[in-house]
Order: structure tokens, then C-alpha cells, then sequence
């Protein structure tokens, strides 16, 4: 995939948080997708068709409480499928607890909201993507 | 000359936010990200939908609290999504005033969370004000250019 062209899933139901870290990921460069819950998420990675690589997204960040289906969730069912696109999640629950249940559903590594451009210089740089 | 006054009492007056603990650097990010995207508009959007979530989840959770039973996770839920609003936009003294909320809830104390609603709301409507004098300036100064 060409480093130049970083395309991100955002999982995330609250607009508030969507259009901040939208701002953030165009304003560094970043192809966003953008759905509201895990299902959504799944269904669009599957549809990638990501199965056993990377698939179309170079980084994938979730949200934790969304309806129909929530970030813990998501996460499993995304590795699973086994792909192994970096996830991020994004929550304001940041305390260990919170952090350890999403590194063991899957995730790779976790920030607290709100996503700004210092965290994501460094995650994409952790990724490889900078 | 009338838009150079009202520019300076603009930036006084997100100065005094600032000093008195209303706004934090969140809030600087997102000018940023206004001025360096060209998007005029961006930060009283993002001000915007804080003030519609706040004003909903405030009543929402005044509403469980007078139920004969309270349902503290729905109150801890809703909380939760008010201090990541309010993070999100760089308002501090609110985001303060939810993790304040905490103890209560997880207490499962009534009493406490009432008190802590009451807080938490004038939070708002002190924060709320301030933010609409805010976006009054910029009017102003975009009628006067």
C-alpha cells in the first residue's frame, strides 16, 4: 500500500467525537472512513476485503460504548476475521482496567479522547505510518 | 477600527475563559485546527454540538434521578459521555465537574448525585454563557468586515 496514502476506519457514534477526529486525521493527511458502531465496523472491514492482511484500512480506531455493537466487541470479531490492521482505541475511559480490556480483545494500543494531532503523530509514527 | 476593538475584546475575552478554568488546551487545538484547515466555523461547531449534548444529557439525567429507583449505570453512562463531550472541546470546569460526579454514582448515593447534577449544571450554564458572548464577538466582527 502506498505510504503516502493512509487510510483510517473511524468507529465512533458520537458526532462530537467524529468531527474533532476528523479535523485531526485530515488535517494530517488521513483518508477517513468514518461508522457509528461495531457492527458497522466489521461489516466494512469484511467487505474490504481484509481477511488475513492488512486490507484496505492502515489503522483502524474504535470507541468503546456504542450501540449495536461496542468497541470490545468489534475488536474480537476484526481479529478474528484474521486481520491484522493496527486498532487504536479512543476512549475516555482510560484507567488500567479499561486499557488492559481492549489490549486483550485485540487492540493494539489505546489513547484518551479527544484524539489530537500530538497523539496521532505518534501513533502513526508507532505504526510505521508517519 | 470598530473590528480591532472588538478582536481585542474577543481575545480578552477567551483569555479570561482560559484564566478563570473555563477552557483548557483542548480548546487552543481546535482553533488551531481551524485556522490551519481554513474551516471558519469549525470550532463554534464543535462548541455547538457540546451545548445540544449537554443541555440533553443534563435533563437526562435529572430525569433518572427522579425515578423512585435510580438506575445509577444509565447515570454513569450518560456522565461518562458528557466528560468526553466536554474533553472534546476544552470544557475544563465541566469535564471537572463529571469526574467529580463519580463518587456518587458509584456510590450508588441519590443524594449526592443530586447535589452533583446541581454543580455540574451551573457548570454548564456559566460555561454555556461564556461561549455565547464568544460567538456574539465573532458576529460582530464578521458585520463589521
Amino acid at each position: 500500500m502506498d505510504r503516502r496514502r493512509i487510510r483510517v476506519l473511524l468507529v465512533e457514534d458520537e458526532e462530537i467525537h467524529r468531527v474533532v477526529a476528523r479535523a485531526v486525521l485530515r488535517a494530517a493527511g488521513v483518508e477517513v472512513e468514518e461508522v457509528e458502531n461495531g457492527a458497522e465496523a466489521v461489516r466494512r472491514v469484511r467487505e474490504s476485503g481484509a481477511g488475513g492482511g492488512s486490507g484496505a484500512y492502515n489503522l483502524i480506531f474504535t470507541d468503546k460504548q456504542m450501540p449495536v455493537m461496542d468497541g470490545h466487541e468489534a475488536t474480537r470479531q476484526i481479529r478474528a476475521m484474521g486481520v491484522a490492521t493496527p486498532i487504536v482505541a479512543v476512549s475516555s475511559d482510560s484507567l488500567p482496567p479499561d486499557v488492559q480490556a481492549f489490549i486483550t480483545a485485540g487492540a493494539n494500543d489505546f489513547t484518551p479522547k479527544p484524539l489530537t494531532k500530538e497523539k496521532l503523530g505518534h501513533i502513526l509514527a508507532k505504526f510505521g505510518l508517519a | 477600527m470598530a473590528a480591532v476593538a472588538l478582536k481585542n475584546q474577543l481575545n480578552a475575552h477567551i483569555a479570561s475563559m482560559f484564566a478563570a478554568g473555563f477552557l483548557d488546551k483542548q480548546f487552543q487545538e481546535l482553533q488551531i485546527l481551524q485556522d490551519d484547515g481554513s474551516s471558519p466555523g469549525f470550532v463554534s461547531e464543535v462548541v455547538g454540538l457540546f451545548i445540544d449534548d449537554a443541555e440533553k444529557i443534563t435533563g437526562l439525567i435529572a430525569g433518572l434521578l427522579d425515578q423512585p429507583v435510580v438506575d445509577f449505570d444509565k447515570v454513569d453512562a450518560l456522565v461518562h459521555q458528557l466528560k468526553g463531550s466536554s474533553a472534546s472541546v476544552g470544557a475544563q470546569r465541566v469535564k471537572l465537574s463529571c469526574e467529580q460526579f463519580h463518587s456518587y454514582y458509584e456510590a450508588k448515593n441519590r443524594d449526592g448525585c443530586v447535589m452533583a447534577l446541581a454543580l455540574l449544571r451551573n457548570e454548564f450554564y456559566d460555561s454555556r454563557s461564556k461561549f455565547q458572548t464568544m460567538f456574539q464577538l465573532e458576529q460582530q466582527i464578521e458585520a463589521c468586515s
